[in-house]
């Protein structure tokens, strides 16, 4: 359910940032998804061919999904670690950390359009 | 909300923009509108989440009963269907109403924003949101909340923080709730604990039931620093 939420949200995004006439040329979305953002790639893809079928003007336009990875960087130290398992520990000193720089996006990174 | 369109003309026969857009960048734009909102009305906002049937209604009519005297309270709860659990509220005397959000598993911030004018907010001390029951989707979408607490129940099993990683990662505090029942069940409020602190080490924490009382002194006095707080603020 939420990720039609989010297919909506992208095009809302979209139509805020460019015109209408170019957004109909756009050949690709590409979406970076942390795997805190609770997006089911798999999913995502599904509401956005849900999407397409009653919004035509966007049939050319394919949705693109990376996956990203989470890490964290020490406050105490700066290191930066890969979570894993959920263990928001420092790698380094051992301190917990909720400084989370990569893992929670939702970000449209890439758009691209056609000539 | 006023935005720049790109008028950038296209070169070559594929032309890319490369962009950092956030996909809930609307919500989160609806959410610093009610944040500003509330300090303006020195309302406190707690938005409440959890799984399905973890006692979230049930803790907002014995924080209603115990607090409903001593600060002025009101709030909005999030169903996919039916008026049942703000008919539940409204029974303990205070303000309630209900967001039907039609099958949408979680409420957004401009959900919120459409039924703010519902409420005397300059009278009202502390506004809770009783989001719908479900640990994922409501993690992602700010509400302009100051404080999300989080309900965990010990009828779930102490194995949630893990698998839900991203609320108690936003979350301020777990309720660990139904602590009436932990004589019969094999859950460790001490495994929980640790395993929410391993995801969120700044988690409050308390153990608590609406049935037993226990805990709810702790949680009604913490309410009220946050809300003496935020009228100082």
């Amino acid at each position: 359910m939420h990720e039609t939420s989010i297919v909506n949200g992208i095009f809302r995004t979209l139509e805020q940032e460019f015109d209408t006439e170019k957004l109909h040329s756009m050949k690709g979305i590409y979406v970076k998804v942390g795997i805190l953002s609770n997006i089911e790639p798999r999913l995502l893809m599904n509401a956005y061919e849900a999407f397409l079928l009653s919004n035509p003007n966007y049939h050319n336009t394919q949705l693109h999904v990376e996956m990203v990875d989470l890490k964290i960087q020490c406050e105490s130290c700066d290191h930066i670690t890969d979570v894993k398992n959920y263990r928001f520990l420092c790698d380094k000193c051992q301190k917990p950390s909720k400084n989370v720089i990569q893992g929670e996006e939702m970000l449209i990174h890439k758009v691209e359009f056609d000539d | 909300m006023s935005i720049d369109k790109s008028t950038k003309a296209a070169r070559g026969t594929v032309q890319c923009e490369n962009t950092n857009i956030n996909l809930l960048k609307a919500n989160d734009f609806v959410a610093d509108i009610i944040r500003k909102e509330m300090a303006s009305k020195n309302t406190l906002l707690v938005n409440i989440t959890s799984s399905a049937g973890s006692g979230k209604t049930t803790l907002m009519q014995k924080t209603a009963e115990k607090l409903k005297d001593k600060i002025k309270i009101a709030v909005m709860v999030g169903d996919l269907e039916t008026e049942r659990d703000a008919e539940r509220i409204r029974e303990t005397g205070i303000q309630a109403l209900q967001i039907v959000t039609g099958g949408i598993c979680h409420l957004e911030a401009q959900m919120i924003h459409q039924v703010l004018d519902q409420f005397d907010l300059p009278s009202i001390d502390l506004l809770f949101i009783e989001n719908v029951g479900n640990l994922v989707c409501p993690a992602s979408f700010d509400l302009g909340e100051d404080y999300r607490v989080t309900l965990m129940a010990t009828t779930e099993g102490d194995d949630k923080p893990k698998k839900y990683p991203r609320m108690f990662l936003t979350s301020d505090m777990m309720l660990v709730s139904k602590s009436d029942l932990l004589p019969y069940l094999p859950f460790s409020v001490e495994a929980v604990t640790k395993d929410a602190r391993e995801v969120n080490h700044e988690l409050e924490v308390i153990q608590m039931s609406s049935i037993s009382e226990e805990g709810i002194d702790e949680w009604c006095d913490w309410l009220v620093e946050k809300v003496k707080q935020k009228q100082q603020a």
